[in-house]
């Protein structure tokens, strides 16, 4: 040990080398922090992703009928799936399933037995309903309950009514599926509008509502 | 030979300073031990897959299936090699190895630090080996949950949408964050090769890393010594030297272990991927997480629904089930070693019934985990009628507090009755000897 400090007019080695390092540091981990900007890449909406749309027709979503028209005389209590097929810039057909969370489920109860807050305008004679078939939760899909009348969502147990507007009777969801609104043309489905409320994975009513605009932009 | 390599590598420094550690001789020191071995035959079984995985979740038509020329059977490119592995020679064999093994990781490094706790081996001075620990538990996780997302089956696309959920629930910044990290919108183009480098690049990189600091560490500041240490010479490292006497026995044990996990393999599937099928839409009915997350899926099916703004931001019960509650946990088991206080550095193992306290929490903490865990068996329950739809939330959330709380007294009691045991035990004893005099 010396007793006394050396008075170094110049900068010390040590303190050199600290300042150095650190900036050195701190650059590095902005740029490395800019590089991250790459693990986002830009979102393209494509036909195939868009949400369903007004005029698109319900298909079938799974089995051997898969890409099918769904038939409102087939339809029963029992959920069906399906998706919804628009058409493209060149007038082909498109399902719209590049987005999962466009999958719908439709339902047909006898009369009577659809109660507000559905919104029976939306549905076909009162009968036949379609809703958003990802649970609110956690974006799983939706079945039917092996354990009693309505939905129940495999991952955590969600329970909807699809006859009370899918509102949540059951586990953590924290809102009810959204309606689509549908008409029939024929024997097929057809939706006449966006859903009628805020889809999974939406939470701010705002983000839904600035989607459906860029939609709507793209369309024209 | 051996001095010319020795003049250039100094290998008998080498020996002095590490092939000749001292091993403490108890059963309880192999768990880490096995927990090596498994990242060593999960690494060597990846490579293996590696070769023939094809990351990439793009459409190709099924070659074990083609369907039609107008109707093509298209499945992903990812589970379609997987089902060429699945055809290979030994193919599934050597998936299921891999499976296996990646389980018994875990179960091995939780039990591992269940020994290291119950014993007090976390003290000073090795608090930073438990961190380090801690981090290659939560990093195995991560790379066990990364693994198998990649088959891209039905079960692998259900688990990471549900991730892809739970990370976009996060406040202000949850969207952003999950598209950074699943390479866009779920189920974005890349997402199997974004997963796939997670899996075979990032992650295990971070686990060799973290286990070489973790075992140097161990290296430096030695074993803590059991019980017996202190009768035979105290205060020194007592123990059988790694070459020769514990390479045989570690030897053997790897061979020992590989062996069970083979046979393992040979007779019990995991993951079977033809089962589960292509993603598709229709749910897998009680989809469950593996044993070692299904806490936080219990967690998260009896935590009631919420919602509320905050600052802009949505916390739900998403987030504060599945992120926030995890983090709990976790930053609790990183906070031990700071409850002990002691100064002076810990040579042996403690005899957990002289740490009652420790042991009861300890305790109390792995029930807590296992009501949880039979939470997520939530609708298997409702099925069978133990429990109904209505009250199964609430008979499982006073469990949540009451099994606890059981589980803690009842250790107390245990440990108090042991203590009036081994007292009586040595007044006898006392007792006896003064009578041989
Ligand atoms: S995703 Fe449906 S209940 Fe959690």
């Amino acid at each position: 040990m010396t007793r006394y400090k050396r008075q170094d007019p110049e900068i010390t080695r040590r303190k050199f080398i600290n300042v150095a390092v650190g900036t050195t540091a701190a650059v590095g981990g902005v740029s490395l922090l800019s590089t991250l900007g790459t693990a986002n890449p830009v979102f393209i909406l494509t036909p195939d992703k868009m949400p369903p749309l007004k005029g698109d027709i319900l298909v079938h979503a799974g089995g051997d009928t898969e890409g099918q028209p769904v038939r409102i005389s087939e339809l029963s209590t029992k959920l069906v799936r399906a998706w919804p097929m628009g058409k493209d810039k060149q007038g082909q057909s498109v399902i719209r399933k590049g987005d999962p969370n466009n999958l719908l489920v439709v339902y047909r109860f006898p009369q009577g037995q659809l109660v507000p807050p559905t919104n029976i305008q939306a549905t076909i004679e009162g009968q036949t309903v379609a809703y958003s078939d990802i649970c609110t939760h956690a974006g799983c899909s939706v079945g039917d309950n092996d354990q009693g009348p309505g939905m129940k969502c495999p991952c955590h147990s969600g329970q909807y009514d699809p006859t009370h507007g899918c509102i949540v009777i059951g586990g953590p969801p924290p809102r009810k599926l959204a309606q689509l609104p549908i008409a029939a043309q024929g024997e097929n489905i057809v939706v006449t509008d966006f859903f009628l409320t805020m889809p999974y994975p939406y939470i701010h009513e705002s983000e839904w509502e600035a989607f459906k605009k860029t939609v709507e932009e793209q369309l024209t | 030979m051996n001095q010319w390599l020795d003049e250039r590598l100094h290998l008998s420094r080498l020996n002095d300073k590490f092939l000749r550690k001292a091993f403490p001789v108890h059963h309880s020191f192999f768990l880490g031990e096995i927990t090596l071995f498994s990242l060593i035959i999960l690494i060597l079984t990846g490579i293996l897959l590696a070769l023939a995985y094809e990351p990439s979740n793009s459409m190709i038509v099924n070659s074990f299936d083609p369907g039609t020329a107008d109707k093509p059977n298209l499945i992903p490119a990812a589970y379609h090699s997987a089902l060429k592995i699945n055809a290979m020679p030994f193919g599934d064999m050597l998936r299921r190895i891999h499976h296996w093994t990646a389980n018994i990781m875990i179960a091995a490094a939780v039990v591992h630090m269940m020994r290291i706790y119950f014993t007090g081996a976390f003290k000073k001075p090795r608090e930073i080996n438990w961190w380090i620990g801690l981090l290659l538990l939560i990093f195995a996780v991560f790379t066990a949950v990364t693994g198998y997302a990649l088959p891209y089956d039905n079960y692998a696309y259900n688990t990471l949408k549900v991730i892809y959920g739970i990370v976009a629930s996060i406040p202000w910044v949850g969207e952003w964050v999950s598209q950074a990290a699943f390479a866009g919108r779920f189920p974005g183009e890349g997402i199997i090769p974004r997963v796939y480098g997670y899996h075979i690049m990032l992650l295990p990189a971070i686990l060799i890393a973290l286990t070489g600091a973790h075992l140097l560490i161990m290296i430096k500041q030695k074993h803590t010594q059991p019980q017996y240490a202190k009768r035979i010479a105290y205060k020194k490292i007592v123990g059988v030297p790694l070459l020769t006497q514990q390479t045989p026995i570690m030897l053997l044990l790897a061979l020992l272990f590989a062996a069970i996990i083979v046979l393992f393999s040979a007779f019990i599937p995991v993951h079977p991927v033809e089962f589960f099928g292509p993603p598709s839409t229709t749910p897998i009915n009680n989809i469950k997480p593996d044993w070692y997350l299904l806490w936080v899926f219990g967690a998260l099916a009896i935590i009631p629904s919420f919602e509320f703004n905050f600052l802009g931001g949505v916390i739900g019960s998403e987030f504060t089930g599945a992120m926030i509650l995890p983090t709990i946990i976790v930053l609790a088991l990183f906070a031990v070693p700071m409850l002990d206080r002691s100064r002076e550095n810990m040579y042996y193992a403690e005899n957990p019934t002289n740490h009652p306290v420790r042991l009861a929490a300890g305790i109390a903490f792995l029930a807590l985990l296992i009501v949880w865990s039979v939470a997520g068996y939530k609708p298997e329950l409702i099925s069978a009628n133990i429990l109904t739809t209505a009250n199964a939330n609430t008979i499982l959330w006073i469990a949540t507090f009451l099994v606890p709380a059981l589980a803690y007294f009842a250790t107390l009691g245990i440990v108090r009755g042991i203590r009036a045991l081994r007292e009586s035990d040595e007044r006898d004893r006392a007792a006896f000897s003064h009578a041989d005099d």
